[in-house]
């Protein structure tokens, strides 16, 4: 599939409408069943893609709108993780988790919801899976011998089902990898456990490094210094970051980026519901090319905008759409 | 006949009940009341620890439709405290006869506006020009708002909890910093500074507690007084004289604090209220037969009170509304001179009731619940109350906790001192506001609902007593990140 310059792409969740927030709630209070939840799933995705789609956007996910957060969904599916599911009052809270003994290797049935994107939209497609890192941070340890050994197991137990879904069809996978930026001690392992688990992937991987969008708020501050020199070593196409909310200080840093990587650039700062213009856009966009060439950049917003009202997450990606198509223009001429 | 009591003070409950039974079967043999009403009855026995309040000794709460017509149940609140010997069967009468009118006796009352929700109440009006006009308040009454509280002074400035302030915050920083991650910038925010006490107490502690460590955060502080009243930020000063270079003086509304400093949106390493909340705009709500109900006000006058003011100050009774409504407006300078518009402020003030009815949620057109707080979120927080339970919205304080929580720096924390209700089960066992207090008001804080809210803006919410002093009433609100 061919793609414009300066692809628009998103980070992968899209707004969790407020409905669809009490419904789930209500599944967990067993209120309905996990067939009705599934349905109303199905349908929330399919208006997801449908509004990224109207956008204008190039490289389009299901929103995540079947996650009730980025950690959960692979908790419930990953074999020989123990979860307290009383620990969940509301469907945005994590679960109480835990591994007792090794992981055991079986399908977590991420297939099935990237063959749904494919067969609901006829734009190019990417799909988000949350860093080995990111999940021996929130999973409970009690057999591994170190963080570290966890998060590579993790990693040799997701492996599988990323070369199925490269196998599937999907071109573009991202990891998001969130606590590198809460834990940059940590980073050297992480890396490791992160080309563990893109071990012969044939797609292209991005890697995305925010601050933390948990209840919408950064989690962390700092500068993107820490990434150096160690993020080098991933084995990753795409470093996709946040540069909106914080400034672009940090883009500096990435000048000397070799030339087999790309960089995704946030533009659309998703912690607040003010509604950035197309010019803002495009700005933050030149401000980008100072330091990468057009054909290595990839535009997005800092995080998912899981967060944002519908109307303001669909007002922010038109602006971002349209602010990119003003960039583009300029660098026709 | 339901009788129920909201407290635990023993003597004035034994004697009140007895003898509000037996009236009320009195006006049932008497045929003053109906069958059907007597079954319908909900009588609360309050005990209001408030000397000044806006509730007579006994007061009728209807149920009542857009329709305005009269539906039951059917509450008649008693203050315990207000009950004299002798009175009750007399009120409880008077109340009784006027409860199947259209308009609850309005001949005996000047009411002062309509029906509406207390945060929307002409009561907050006179609150806001008490703190517009607090000097002359001060000057009038001859002692000072501090002099007025309870205890007769605050526990904002007590030197222990300051030190254990100071000494959080500290470790904040010094943990931040073993991580890399503290900014420059060290931003530090008070709310509602006072005489700006607590805040010159506070970096005093802090430069002290620096220096015998060393490690030169106090230099890096930018402590941010907020306030609404320029005089009082103006009145702060000297208290922070020995940090002036530090300190900036900004102008707030303290239920939208964001719109004044989103320059500072996640840059805020510490927030501080001490007292704010329990004194912004609330509105009350109740669960009856498992249903949610409104409490609507309206402002009146007793009308023994309203010809008392009105021979006075030479105004007829029709005429006192409208002087009200332009003491509001214009102060009390509006009213010919300053020492005479005083007089009439606190005349009225004193004198000023509320009369309630409640008002199903759903009817009301936009169900009038503050952002971050929808109906169904509300009714899954009751599951667990109790079942019959009439609550404080904390529409105010809940309006400011959100619109400070977003300044917060990742980890930073807002710390508020304040009167808290943290369980719903409280409100069955003491009465919690609104009260007087000289000429403002005071509420309680619901400060399970703001847990509730914390917890979905990303913020665990605690309280811990106020342990610095003994009988101290207050607790303090701490947050931490939410993971």
């Amino acid at each position: 599939m061919n793609l414009p310059m300066l692809p628009t792409t998103v980070v992968g969740s899209y707004s969790m409408p407020g409905w669809l927030e009490r419904l789930k709630t209500e599944y967990f209070a067993r209120r309905i069943s996990r067939r009705d939840l599934d349905e109303i799933h199905d349908t929330a995705v399919k208006a997801a893609v449908k509004d990224q789609e109207n956008a204008g956007i190039d490289i389009i996910t299901d929103g995540e709108l079947r996650r009730d957060n980025m950690v959960d969904y692979f908790v419930e599916k990953l074999p020989g993780v123990q979860i307290d599911h009383a620990s969940k009052k509301f469907y945005y809270d994590l679960y109480e988790s835990k591994v007792l003994g090794k992981l055991p290797t079986a399908p977590l049935g991420l297939v099935d919801d990237f063959r749904f994107l494919r067969a609901n939209t006829d734009r190019a497609t990417k799909f988000c899976i949350t860093g080995p890192h990111c999940l021996s941070k929130r999973i409970r340890n009690e057999h591994y011998p170190s963080e570290e050994e966890f998060a590579m197991d993790l990693a040799r137990v997701m492996n599988p089902e990323l070369k199925a879904l490269a196998k599937t069809g999907a071109r573009f996978i991202q990891i998001d990898e969130p606590y590198y930026s809460g834990f940059p001690e940590d980073l050297a392992w992480g890396v490791k456990a992160l080309n563990q688990l893109v071990d012969g992937v044939e797609a292209r991987i991005a890697v995305h490094i925010c601050y933390g969008n948990r209840y919408g708020k950064p989690t962390w501050e700092g500068s993107y210094r820490y990434l150096f020199p160690r993020i080098l070593d991933a084995r990753m196409h795409q470093l996709t970051l946040e540069f909106a909310r914080r400034g672009g200080e940090d883009l500096e840093l990435f000048r000397e980026l070799p030339p087999r990587f790309e960089l995704g650039v946030g533009v659309i700062d998703v912690k607040t519901q003010a509604i950035e213009t197309p010019d803002l856009v495009a700005e933050r966009i030149r401000k980008a090319l100072e330091v990468m060439p057009a054909e290595r950049l990839f535009v997005l917003p800092d995080c998912g905008c899981l967060h944002l009202p519908r109307d303001v997450a669909f007002a922010k990606l038109s602006a971002m759409v349209e602010g990119t198509r003003l960039v583009r223009e300029e660098l026709k001429n | 006949m339901i009788l129920q009591l909201n407290h635990l003070q023993r003597k004035p409950a034994a004697a009140t009940t007895h003898e509000v039974v037996d009236t009320l079967y009195s006006l049932l043999e008497e045929g003053h009341l109906e069958q059907d009403q007597f079954a319908h009855l909900r009588v609360h026995l309050d005990w209001i620890q408030y000397r000044q309040n806006f509730r007579e000794c006994v007061t009728a709460t209807k149920v009542a439709s857009e329709r305005n017509e009269c539906l039951f149940p059917i509450e008649i609140h008693i203050d315990t405290r207000q009950v004299t010997p002798g009175v009750l069967r007399d009120e409880i009468s008077k109340t009784m006869m006027h409860i199947g009118e259209q308009s609850t006796g309005e001949q005996r009352r000047l009411i002062l506006e309509d029906f509406r929700s207390f945060r929307d109440s002409i009561a907050w009006g006179f609150n806001r020009l008490y703190w517009y006009r607090l000097p002359d308040w001060e000057q009038f009454t001859g002692r000072s708002y501090q002099q007025a509280l309870p205890g007769g002074k605050s526990d904002a400035n007590h030197p222990a909890a300051i030190a254990d302030s100071v000494a959080d915050f500290w470790t904040l920083l010094r943990d931040l910093d073993n991580r890399k991650q503290l900014p420059e910038e060290i931003f530090v925010l008070e709310i509602g500074v006072g005489m700006g006490t607590r805040s010159g107490l506070w970096l005093d502690r802090f430069r002290a507690l620096d220096q015998e460590r060393g490690t030169k955060y106090y230099p890096r502080l930018k402590f941010l007084l907020g306030d609404y009243s320029l005089a009082t930020l103006e009145r702060s000063r000297p208290a922070v004289r020995e940090h002036i270079n530090l300190c900036s003086f900004i102008v707030l509304d303290a239920l939208n604090p964001l719109k004044n400093l989103s320059f500072l949106r996640h840059k805020i390493l510490h927030i501080h209220l001490t007292n704010v909340y329990d004194n912004l705009p609330d509105e009350e709500i109740a669960r009856r037969d498992g249903k949610l109900y409104a409490v609507q006000v309206r402002a009146y006058v007793p009308s023994a009170d309203a010809d008392r003011i009105s021979q006075e100050f030479g105004t007829p009774v029709a005429e006192i509304s409208r002087t009200v409504s332009r003491l509001l407006e214009g102060g009390p300078d509006y009213l010919g001179d300053r020492q005479r518009g005083m007089t009439f402020w606190q005349e009225i003030w004193k004198a000023m009731r509320l009369e309630e009815r409640l008002l199903s949620l759903d009817e009301l057109p936009d169900a009038a619940l503050p952002d971050g707080l929808h109906q169904d979120h509300l009714e899954e927080v009751l599951r667990d109350a109790p079942s019959e339970v009439r609550f404080h919205l904390s529409s105010g304080a809940l309006e400011s906790f959100r619109n400070t929580l977003p300044l917060l720096y990742p980890r930073g924390f807002l710390q508020v001192q304040d009167i808290f209700v943290t369980k719903f089960n409280e409100y069955r066992l003491g009465f919690h506001g609104p009260g007087k207090l000289d000429g403002s008001i005071v509420n309680w804080v619901n400060g399970a609902l703001l847990r509730e809210v914390g917890e979905r803006a990303g913020y665990d919410v605690h309280f811990a007593p106020f342990h610095y002093r003994k009988g101290s009433k207050t607790s303090i609100l701490y947050t931490t990140q939410r993971e």
